[in-house]
């Protein structure tokens, strides 16, 4: 094992009184290591532990209870200070599930009406892609604060035109790229900032499933309107008109990684995609390849499938001295402290005895995948991924009236980012960032 | 059932020829720090593997005993 890196200590949060203490010790974290208190988005977790008087309470909605907006509700009602107030869905079965978790929560099937709360301080949007920008939009137009759930958006006009509401609104925004707030990332990106790995090289990451990506569709149910049929309405993300596929939905968290850990966004990308496999009436690509190229150099090569989960999913960040797998949460050494000598002459033993002696074999030894085990970045597996820490961020926002700087350039640059690799691809040529966007 | 009894003597014996394994072992492990000049450290920190080493010795060392012993009592019975 490679033990320079030291872990980071990081607790798990379960109930509603260890998340408590959990936001307490990642507030000690964020102002103890000076990595940690220059990112922006710790700023919030820094605030004063939260009273129980109604004016520490902060009054959120949920706009879209799917999928991820269950999940949010589920972390928001462990966040301390937070009350659900409203909660809106189109599709009734999903907002009668929702209204049935949070009591005393009024349901909408609207956002318009639900934004017309007064009372309301700030929603979370967790629709499908398409409605991000028009629901954000609306929000800021209410003097709502907003956290929207990733990809930003389903155009680059439409991220350009959040970004402009956003820019003088007074209002938080924080987007769903809950990696932002995850220890091991905040680790990785200590290490990588410490110099532990020297500069990065390049970035390479992917996100492999074997599966259809479909929800079920049940023979009849409520009018799916404004979609076409229950099929779009349940499976969106299978179709152009209301998602970018691959590259919006899974991609959107890895290249916003590479961003991060870049501290830039890409000058242009090159791809190429198709549908190879689950050739079901489906419009976006079954797997997806894209290289971005960075102003310094370095380019992160991305690629994603639906028809072989053997690799799963990770991001690696490689330079000189290490490679950092921070999905597996591990550091790499590229010159790992050698083995005990006792265990280095039991291993000479074991393949001397057992090894075949090659004759007249290849000269060269194949350069195949270093068997290092590296070490953890967190001691703790367990933990959050960070959607939690992200929950109570934006809470303590809103309560201070504070938004966290740097995050809407964190949600355009990932945002856009994803809408031109997926440009790249549909075009087949190599696609720039767009000049004059202004995050 | 029947006790077995081990007489005191054959339980030393038996220590000494544990301890002899041991120190053997170590032996090894400073073989191997000079021969892969690891750091000396590793006498304290490598103890378990050390441990593991002496108790292979050990079980070679009590099969070939065990060898040693069934022949002479082959030659022994064949002699009367
Ligand atoms: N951060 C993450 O890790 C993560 C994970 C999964 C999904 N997501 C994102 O969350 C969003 C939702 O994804 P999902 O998997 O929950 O999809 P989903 O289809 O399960 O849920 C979407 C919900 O929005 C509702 N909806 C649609 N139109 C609406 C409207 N006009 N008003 C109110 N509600 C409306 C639908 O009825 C549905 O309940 C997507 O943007 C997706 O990319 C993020």
């Amino acid at each position: 094992m490679d033990s320079e890196f030291s872990p980071l200590a990081s607790p798990a949060p379960q109930g509603r009184a260890q998340r408590r203490e959990f936001l307490k010790r990642l507030a000690v974290v964020a102002s103890s290591s000076a990595l940690l208190a220059d990112l922006p988005w710790w700023t919030p977790l820094r605030a004063e532990p939260v009273g129980n008087s109604p004016a520490d309470r902060v009054r959120l909605g949920l706009i879209g209870a799917g999928t991820r907006g269950s999940f949010l509700l589920a972390n928001l009602l462990q966040t301390p200070g937070v009350e659900i107030a409203a909660l809106c869905d189109d599709y009734p079965p999903h907002l009668e599930a929702a209204l049935a978790k949070v009591k005393g929560a009024r349901g909408f099937s609207d956002h318009r009406q639900m934004l017309d709360m007064p009372d309301l301080d700030g929603v979370l949007i967790a629709v499908p892609l398409f409605l991000h920008a028009p629901i954000c939009l609306d929000a800021f137009a209410a003097g709502k604060h907003v956290f929207c759930e990733k990809s930003l958006a389903y155009s680059i006009a439409e991220c350009q035109a959040i970004a402009d509401a956003h820019r003088g609104s007074g209002k938080v925004f924080q987007i769903g790229h809950q990696r932002m707030f995850s220890p091991v990332f905040l680790r990785a990106l200590q290490l990588v900032r410490d110099g532990r790995i020297g500069p990065i090289t390049q970035m390479r990451a992917y996100w492999h499933r074997n599966g259809n990506w479909r929800n079920p569709v049940p023979a009849s149910g409520p009018d799916p309107s404004p979609f076409p049929s229950l099929e779009r309405r349940l499976n969106w993300r299978l179709y152009l008109d209301y998602s970018r596929g691959l590259m919006t939905e899974l991609a959107s968290h890895h290249i916003q990684v590479a961003n991060w850990f870049l501290d830039a966004h890409p000058v242009s990308c090159a791809g190429y995609g198709s549908i190879n496999y689950w050739k079901d009436g489906r419009e976006v690509y079954d797997n997806v390849n894209v290289v971005y190229r960075y102003a310094n150099g370095t380019q992160v090569v991305y690629d994603s499938l639906i028809s072989n989960r053997f690799y799963g999913m990770e991001v690696q960040i490689m330079g000189p001295e290490g490679t950092i797998e921070a999905e597996t949460g591990k550091i790499f050494s590229e010159n790992p402290p050698p083995a005990p000598g006792i265990v280095q002459l039991i291993n000479g033993i074991e393949h001397g005895f057992f090894s075949a002696v090659p004759i007249g074999g290849p000269s060269w030894v194949p350069e195949l995948k270093k068997d290092t085990k590296g070490s953890y970045l967190v001691q703790d597996q367990s933990t959050d991924d960070g959607t939690a820490i992200s929950m109570a961020a934006f809470a303590n926002s809103i309560r201070a009236n504070k938004p966290i700087p740097g995050m809407m350039e964190q949600a355009c640059r990932s945002g856009v980012s994803v809408l031109m690799g997926h440009n790249a691809m549909e075009q087949q040529q190599e696609i720039a960032w767009p000049e004059g966007f202004r995050e | 059932m029947k006790d077995i009894i081990i007489p005191g003597r054959r339980i030393a014996r038996e220590l000494w020829v544990l301890a002899g394994c041991f120190a053997a072992a170590v032996c090894v492990n400073v073989y191997a720090i000079l021969r892969f000049h690891t750091a000396w450290k590793e006498l304290i920190t490598t103890l378990h593997i050390t441990l593991a080493v002496a108790a292979v010795f050990y079980a070679v060392l009590a099969l070939v005993r065990a060898l040693v012993f069934g022949l002479m009592r082959v030659f022994r019975g064949k002699v009367a």
